[in-house]
């Protein structure tokens, strides 16, 4: 038996409209917007552009944008599927042969279409697999992930443009236009829906960065839980230093020039202790607040005569890994704020907090609050 | 507003360039993998989800009419919330160093959440024929 070939003219339903299509397209268009911005932002505060100064107030500012990244990709996924569900049809639609500029034109676009859904699923389901940690590919999940957000937002932009008449008659009418009587949902029904779906998937997930909804966030990542009552992202197993950071002879090294000092837990214990009220928020999609207690790492710097415009390298235990030190930048590192913390919550680091000792600094992504410090040197 | 469409589309253009750019730096056994992804998430759409979207209406048609409406709108939330927490669920990215990632018994809470918009289905089946009986 041969399966007919489906053609557009066999999808009958009228949900399966431009009218539908562009009320949720607008949603999908703003949430990939939002997580566009927040994702190039996150970008900008992990590579440290020269030109940019970035401010270490106020100190959620980094909790928030990252939260609106995970919850605005999160969101996106039921409305995407319902766009795809209201354009279906066109993937199915006669290609014009025999009349060439058409032809080009109808493949052209083809091509973008296919572009953006190519790019749209791809980041919805990497971010998405991002946010649980479950890596099924061999690519950097990073840089990837930035790509492809050019790749998905220029497609997206380069499909408004073409579409734009059909989207603006669509917007314009109303969606009940040329509407058939269905048998089950109306169009009005079918975009209330996407978004009722979008509304719970977004709640689904969001108490793993807000924390008042953790009661109803059945599928949130974190939970609030963890040593300390501080979920972890990297372990001190996986990040091989737990020999390392247990040794009795650990000192964390503070060098400028030729002067290096060498401070021991109790010579750290011995210098002015403060405690900050500061987030940690992973780019994973979590975030909370802890009570983080230490020195202040410019305390640190004037042990060692660092000049107050110096910029400061922060070196993690790890032997390996993208993440084993950071670059903490002049404003940063002379920020009251900005910690070599030894406690968090009234109890001395976990080892899988930093113990012996971790940054915690104001408005800055979790992966460069670097954990399990070995050397601070001021450059 | 053709001048608006030239200059989005040249923008658009531009945009998804800058990401082809960033992907030149990656390892050809990479840019393999990631177009197998790509690739993978267009057919997994097109021709599983889809269709699946058709069956579905399909076998809603064949219910009562006053069911179908709610029906639809519980799939539709189940069925993208489910999609979209797949790598939860299913706790694919469980690690035994890491006890603070993925902590809760996610297929147990799952149940939960079918249960509670099936439950939500049908209030609104009763709900909506009481309304019907006394108009």
């Amino acid at each position: 038996m041969k399966l007919p070939r489906p053609r557009e003219a066999a999808f009958t339903s009228s949900l399966r409209s431009p009218e539908v299509a562009a009320r949720v397209g607008v949603w999908l268009a703003i949430t990939f917007t939002v997580a566009f911005l927040t994702g190039v932002w996150s970008h900008l505060y992990q590579d440290q552009p020269g030109w940019l100064t970035i401010p270490t107030r106020p100190v959620w500012i980094y909790r928030v944008t990252q939260g609106l990244h995970y919850l605005s990709g999160t969101a996106a996924v039921p409305l995407l599927l319902v766009k795809l569900y209201a354009v279906y049809p066109k993937l199915f639609a006669d290609v014009p042969l025999g009349r060439a500029k058409q032809l080009v034109l109808h493949l052209l676009e083809r091509a973008s279409i296919l572009v953006l859904v190519a790019a749209a699923v791809f980041q919805l389901f990497t971010g998405v697999a991002n946010s649980a940690e479950f890596y099924p590919w061999s690519f950097s999940f990073r840089s990837t992930h930035y790509a492809l957000a050019w790749v998905a937002i220029g497609a997206l932009v380069l499909h408004i443009a073409v579409k734009l008449p059909v989207i603006r008659s669509a917007l314009t009418r109303p969606i009940e236009d040329g509407e058939r009587p269905g048998k089950v949902l109306t169009r009005r029904g079918l975009v209330r829906t996407a978004f009722l779906a979008s509304a719970v998937a977004v709640v689904s997930v969001a108490g793993g960065t807000v924390p008042w909804l953790r009661k109803v966030s059945v599928f949130e990542t974190h939970d609030g839980s963890g040593p300390q009552d501080l979920p972890v992202t990297k372990s001190a197993r996986a990040a091989e230093v737990t020999s390392l950071a247990v040794a009795p002879g650990w000192a964390l090294e503070v060098v400028h020039g030729a002067t290096t000092r060498r401070l021991t837990l109790a010579d750290l214990a011995a210098l002015p202790q403060h405690t900050e009220r500061l987030p940690i928020a992973c780019v994973e999609g979590w975030s909370a607040n802890a009570d983080w207690t230490g020195v202040r790492l410019r305390d640190l710097l004037d042990l060692v005569q660092a000049p107050a415009g110096a910029e400061v390298q922060v070196t993690s235990l790890q032997p390996r890994g993208p993440f084993r030190s950071s670059e903490v930048r002049a404003n940063y590192a002379r920020d009251p704020l900005t910690l070599v913390a030894t406690r968090v919550n009234g109890e001395p680091l976990a080892l899988d907090h930093g113990h012996p000792a971790r940054l915690i600094a104001p408005n800055r992504p979790g992966v460069l609050q670097t954990k399990w410090l070995a050397r601070i040197e001021a450059v | 507003m053709r001048a608006v469409r030239v200059a989005l589309g040249v923008v658009g253009v531009g945009l998804a360039l800058v990401g082809v750019y960033r992907l030149l730096g990656t390892g050809l056994a990479d840019l393999v993998d990631i177009a197998v992804f790509l690739a993978g998430g267009v057919l997994a759409h097109d021709l599983i989800v889809g269709p699946l979207a058709v069956l579905l209406a399909v076998v809603v048609l064949r219910a009562p009419a006053r069911v179908r409406a709610p029906v639809t709108v519980g799939l539709v939330v189940l069925g993208s919330v489910t999609l979209m927490a797949v790598p939860v669920i299913a706790e694919l990215g469980s690690r035994p160093d890491v006890p603070s990632l993925l902590p809760r018994p996610y297929a147990a809470l799952w149940l939960v959440f079918a249960g509670v918009v099936a439950l939500a289905v049908v209030l609104a089946v009763v709900l909506a024929s009481r309304r019907r009986r006394r108009a």
